[in-house]
């Protein structure tokens, strides 16, 4: 039923594909881009964050009035704001695409399950990001927040009042509190960039950049968005006032109503369980048994092309001692292969085959077919 | 002297007896119920031999098909952007236009030999496309024995 589900998944993305070749051409398809464009959303952030940050104060006194100033005073810082707040919705909305396409198409599992695994891990991250983000802002909003994850955070059996004065930074709200917000705020932010790099380990080739276009329309979006519907903030948070109702952003603070509606033991448990559903999706799926591609000693020259070629660095060159003429050989790490024939494609000696495509027998079948 | 340009000088085809080759990868047109044996349903002489991605055709491959009396050769693989092991339509069609090692031999009929870059889905507009495709390698063989 899984199976099905997937497949028919698959036929629904692969005709809007279709249809926006059609529209777009294959070069500048959205959906070929579906793991370019957070990325590049995610650099608009950085961006616009560092512009931010330039003018930003982390203290309960400054924070609000330094966002207003940003807002009100410096001259784009509107805009500048808009950006920051408009590209977080579009990186989570481009991230989703990108986790459905991925697992619809069936390239999540098997020889991809570091990509999939750190995904899981950027969105939890990118999840951490935006609820601190919140904070910074510091109005009645922020308040909410604070309070809310400090019990929901302290509802943890064992760990849970640590975490929650960790978060605090002491034991009531104070400038430690913002200054340890603003921490996971950026801190984090820059966690994502090591973590991409283990996302992109045994990818050859990662497509990481937009076209210009693409670019373009992404950027024009999130500035029409940042205009239509500026960035504002709600009142100053004031202890002595207890605020009891904000605005949701459904992106980024679903969290609180979730508490709301089942309590912060029933998040935590709905958190994790989610987490681990998603993190497990490839064990629903049973591998196959895996046939990897194997090189012939006596027909590799050493030219390299399969290694070169080999989609997710899974073949390597190692010096070769065994008296032949030539001085490396191609070595494939079993694991690794996706037994896909890109590198028996690349080579002109029979060298590399895949146990069950031997480029010999491909040939033999092409003139039995031709003759019958 | 390949035996494909003897065979063209010895006797030129209709578009119906035009005999095409396609080397195509499994995941792209979904030609489940579509094949007796390697012949394609619907199309007259027409054989297509998957392998597991475009990128693993090999320019010898090609030529084989060439060699054993295919008049025209398609290499078909999914849409170009898109390929479950990421690059191989792309090297496919780097290798078709000579931009990628291993080359094609020149002695291969280049204007007899295609590359068809299609989804999963559009198993109708493939079957189309190669009827096209006929059409144009029958009118090659004319204009290739006007050459000779």
């Amino acid at each position: 039923m899984l199976t099905s589900f997937v497949r028919s998944g698959q036929k629904v993305i692969l005709r809007i594909e279709d249809i926006l070749n059609k529209v777009f051409s294959s070069e500048q398809n959205l959906l070929y881009y579906h793991g370019a464009m957070p990325n590049f959303c995610m650099w608009m952030l950085f961006l616009s964050g560092l512009l931010l940050f330039a003018y930003y104060t982390p203290t309960l006194e400054a924070a609000y009035q330094s966002v207003e100033y940003i807002t009100n005073k410096l001259p784009y810082g509107d805009v500048i704001r808009g950006i920051h707040r408009y590209a977080a919705d579009a990186m989570l909305l481009t991230v989703i695409l990108h986790a459905l396409r991925v697992y619809f198409t069936d390239r999540y599992r098997e020889y991809r399950l570091i990509a999939w695994y750190s995904g899981v891990a950027l969105s939890v991250f990118m999840l951490i990001i935006g609820v601190s983000g919140y904070i910074l802002v510091w109005d009645e909003r922020s308040f909410i927040i604070v309070t809310k994850i400090t019990d929901f955070l302290g509802s943890l059996p064992f760990i849970g009042s640590s975490l929650a004065s960790a978060f605090l930074n002491g034991e009531v709200i104070s400038n430690y509190t913002m200054s340890m917000s603003f921490f996971l705020h950026t801190g984090t932010s820059f966690a994502l960039l090591v973590l991409l790099w283990v996302h992109y380990m045994r990818i050859s080739r990662p497509v990481v950049n937009v076209t210009w276009a693409i670019g373009s329309l992404i950027s024009g979006i999130i500035l029409l968005f940042a205009g239509l519907f500026p960035a504002i903030s709600g009142p100053e948070a004031k202890f002595t006032v207890e605020p009891s109702y904000f605005d949701i952003d459904w992106f980024y603070l679903w969290l609180f109503p979730l508490i709301d509606a089942v309590g912060n033991i029933g998040a935590w448990l709905v958190l994790i369980a989610g987490i681990t559903l998603v993190t497990l999706l490839p064990n629903f799926v049973r591998n196959h048994d895996k046939e990897p591609a194997s090189v012939s000693k006596d027909h590799c020259v050493g030219c390299r092309l399969c290694s070169i070629d080999c989609p997710y660095e899974a073949i390597y060159m190692a010096p070769r001692n065994d008296g032949s003429k030539y001085k490396e050989i191609a070595v494939v790490i079993d694991d690794r292969c996706a037994e896909c024939g890109l590198c028996v494609g690349a080579c002109n000696f029979d060298a590399i085959e895949l146990p069950n495509y031997k480029s010999p027998q491909v040939m033999d079948d092409i003139r039995i077919a031709l003759q019958s | 002297m390949t035996q494909t340009e003897t065979q063209s000088e010895n006797k030129l085809k209709t578009k119906d007896e035009v005999k095409v080759a396609v080397i195509a990868c499994a995941r792209s047109v979904n030609l489940e119920g579509e094949l007796s044996a390697t012949k394609l349903n619907g199309v007259s002489n027409c054989d297509v031999i998957q392998v597991p991605c475009s990128g693993m055709i090999q320019p010898r491959m090609i030529e084989a098909a060439f060699n054993a009396g295919a008049d025209g050769v398609i290499a078909m693989g999914c849409q170009i952007g898109d390929c479950h092991f990421r690059e191989g339509n792309k090297f496919c069609r780097e290798r078709l236009l000579g931009q990628r090692p291993p080359m094609i031999k020149k002695t291969v009929p280049k204007r007899r030999l295609k590359g068809l870059w299609m989804s999963e889905v559009q198993v109708e507009d493939f079957k189309a496309r190669v009827e096209d495709f006929k059409g144009y390698v029958a009118e090659q063989l004319v204009e290739e024995q006007k050459g000779n």
